[in-house]
């Protein structure tokens, strides 16, 4: 579903991407995982075209985008990619002055152009989907962290993109929040999305993912499933970051750290 | 290429409108209009005195006696003495008769007519003061009205400190109170004044210079001035002359109408009196104000918009329209719209001219109130609306800007407020609003504690419904912005 080949990103000296390559597979949870600073979230944006990127290429379905283009290409190109990946924001965003089934059916409405009804019954139904019934008339301000998160994916999702990618999902939530996130994401597996969490939770990556690509210094280091990435990591850097966590988690054992059944 | 048409285009228009102007003689165009305007600033009794519309005074029926001599329609114009010059030589007015002073340097820009009064510098006091004469006052403090011949008189003398008023009754009010030591003026007008309403003072010695006032004209208006004595001279002959002075300066006269109002009192019966005279100036500021912020709202908008998300281009003139306008006083521009624009062929009304300086004025400072408003917007807002797949446009339109007016409802009611308060400046240009309806009144009736309060509860009444507007939206938009947690 996604290709990313050969990725950079530079921030004028500093380069934060450096040739990322990895492919994301259609219709699975896919976390990519790794250290503060290791240029997972901006691998996020530039996917999404928050980002311009410098060299390589990104493909989402029959959509490319190659580093370095012209903004006249760009504005078409831009508008294709976001009409397939939609983003949900580690502080969410929600926009304040907008009810949570506003905030849902904003972006059908001015961006496909669906009426009113439908759209407001595309809302119900995914602020169904995420637990949040009977909320539709609260604003942000009126609603939990957890709550308000619930009402992002609601939005990300009520424009019926192939691709949903999360930025730090666990980061704003106390531990039992966590595992409902975690129980929330498996459960959207009937809608056939193709999922992208970047997180630097291992537990919480390791509870919910078909696939775990690791990131650090900006290129993807090893990619497979949660098994093969968790128990058997096959290059040094994963094993040294796997290491690392085990010894902390040993420390922290008893915390509730997210693992769902 | 283009452009050079454009340029030829605009050469063309100003040389057909300056042989347009010097086709036809200043008296030539007067009497095909059939009307004669004249230019009085009615805060100066006995000269000019208002009442609404109604205009009475010395220099008023001169005016009424001259333009039925010149077989013309008078039609007086009442505007502040800083302002009637420039508005006699940019052509709103025809003549000024404004107890002006026949002085050289006036003369080097302006023609002066025959003198059609004598009228010496005086000096008031209160009574019993140890001022005898104008030779008593080295040390002491001077009230004049401002750019009177009794200031420059006053400016000559070393040792005198001037206080200096817009009007001649808040000089004699200031006098009556204490702070100035005496009021130099002209002798007519203050033996008027004491007798009239501030009876605690006295005229201190008689006139210590010999002026004449004289009907001022614009330089070129030979013709028109030849016209004008012509009939000053009928007047005179025919005794009208002498009846219009002893109407305003006869003894028994002013002894008949020393009115009953006092300077120093709250006055009831003025105000019933008076209170229908503020309707004019109510509605006018009333009407200045809110159309210049219902015109200005939009445009600030606009130029906010261009600054955050415009072209270069664009932004940068928006920028630098926004500096002079904030970097200039609000009564230079309203000066430089009525006064100076004529002189590159831009011709406007007063009432234009002063709609027009309040709307670029509001609108400027209305599209920093909204650039501060937008960019004080998170910046993951935006964010999220683009990944929604909205444009830039439709995030500003539907994110943005929805959450930017909620944050500038209470600032935008200040500049509301304070345009309201300022379109005052107007009176300039000779719009009689509010403010300039109160002093004229204030003059007439020698009652600024009566019609001062009065013009505050005016404005206040007319702040009153912006306020409650905004206490409105504001609660309105309140479940927004609270949080529960």
């Amino acid at each position: 579903m996604i290709e990313v080949t050969g990725v950079v990103k530079r921030y004028g000296a500093a380069s934060v991407l450096n040739g990322a390559t990895f492919t994301i597979g259609r219709a699975q949870l896919t976390t990519i995982l790794g250290p503060s600073g290791c240029g997972k979230s901006t691998m996020l944006r530039c996917v999404n075209r928050l980002e311009r990127f410098d060299a390589g290429t990104i493909r989402i379905g029959d959509v490319e985008v190659t580093g370095g283009v012209t903004p006249a290409d760009d504005r078409d190109l831009v508008s294709r990619v976001r009409e397939q990946v939609g983003l949900v924001f580690q502080n969410f965003n929600l926009f304040p002055h907008l009810t949570a089934l506003g905030n849902v059916i904003e972006a059908p409405i001015t961006v496909k152009r669906v009426d009113r009804a439908k759209a407001e019954e595309i809302g119900r139904y995914y602020l169904n989907r995420v637990g949040l019934s009977g909320k539709e008339q609260h604003y942000p301000a009126q609603l939990s962290g957890g709550q308000q998160q619930r009402v992002a994916i609601a939005r990300a999702l009520a424009m019926e993109p192939a691709v949903v990618m999360f930025d730090e999902p666990t980061s704003a939530l106390d531990p039992k929040l966590v595992r409902e996130v975690a129980t929330l994401l498996r459960a959207l597996d009937d809608l056939k999305k193709t999922l992208v969490v970047v997180s630097h939770d291992m537990e919480f990556a390791r509870a919910i993912s078909d696939q775990v690509i690791y990131f650090e210094g900006g290129r993807a280091v090893e990619t497979g499933t949660a098994a093969d990435v968790f128990e058997r990591p096959s290059e040094p850097e994963t094993r040294a970051f796997m290491a690392m966590l085990d010894h902390h988690a040993d420390g922290e054992r008893g915390r509730d750290a997210g693992a769902p059944s | 290429m283009t452009a050079r048409r454009v340029w030829g285009i605009a050469l063309v228009l100003v040389v057909l409108t300056a042989q347009g102007i010097g086709a036809q003689s200043p008296w030539e165009r007067v009497r095909a209009s059939c009307t004669l305007r004249v230019g009085i600033d009615a805060t100066y009794p006995p000269f000019g005195m208002a009442e609404g519309r109604d205009y009475s005074g010395f220099d008023v029926d001169i005016a009424r006696g001259l333009a039925r001599e010149m077989g013309l329609a008078p039609e007086i114009i009442n505007a502040s003495f800083d302002g009637v010059f420039p508005a006699l030589q940019n052509g709103t007015f025809d003549v000024v008769i404004s107890a002006v002073t026949i002085t050289p340097e006036r003369q080097q820009t302006l023609l002066f007519s025959d003198p059609y009064i004598d009228a010496g510098q005086a000096i008031a006091v209160k009574k019993g003061s140890p001022i005898r004469s104008v030779d008593d006052l080295s040390g002491r403090t001077v009230g004049v009205q401002i750019n009177t011949t009794a200031q420059f008189a006053m400016e000559k003398r070393t040792g005198i400190n001037i206080a200096k008023y817009n009007t001649i009754d808040l000089a004699l009010l200031d006098l009556q109170n204490g702070r100035v030591d005496a009021v130099a003026s002209d002798g007519p007008v203050l033996r008027y004044m004491t007798r009239m309403t501030f009876t605690a003072l006295t005229v201190a010695g008689g006139d210590y210079t010999a002026e004449q006032f004289g009907i001022v004209l614009a330089k070129n208006a030979d013709d028109l001035r030849r016209a004008v004595n012509a009939a000053l001279w009928r007047l005179q002959q025919s005794g009208e002359y002498a009846r219009i002075y002893t109407t305003w300066f006869g003894e028994q006269q002013a002894a008949q109408s020393a009115a009953s109002s006092s300077a120093l009192a709250f006055d009831t019966g003025l105000v019933a009196r008076t209170w229908t005279l503020f309707l004019y100036g109510v509605r006018l500021t009333a009407i200045m104000a809110m159309s210049s912020l219902l015109l200005g709202l939009p445009i600030g908008l606009g130029l906010a918009l261009v600054r955050v998300q415009g072209h270069r281009l664009l932004a940068v003139p928006v920028a630098v329209y926004v500096e002079l306008v904030r970097g200039t006083p609000l009564l230079v521009q309203i000066l430089f719209i009525y006064f100076v624009l004529p002189s590159l062929g831009v011709n406007l009304p007063a009432y234009t001219s002063g709609m027009l300086a309040l709307t670029l004025n509001s609108a400027a400072y209305m599209s920093e109130i909204i650039r501060a408003g937008i960019q004080s917007i998170d910046t993951g807002q935006m964010e999220a609306a683009r990944a929604l797949g909205m444009t830039a446009w439709q995030a500003m339109r539907r994110i943005i800007l929805p959450q930017t007016f909620r944050r500038v409802v209470p600032p935008l009611t200040n500049e509301g407020i304070a345009l309201l308060k300022d379109s005052s400046l107007v009176s300039v240009i000779g719009l009689t609003e509010l403010a300039r309806t109160g002093q004229e009144l204030a003059s007439r009736y020698a009652a600024p504690l009566t019609i001062w309060p009065l013009v505050a509860g005016m404005y206040l009444l007319l702040t009153f419904p912006l306020t409650r507007l905004a206490e409105y939206l504001e609660r309105r938009w309140r479940p927004v912005t609270r949080g529960t947690e």
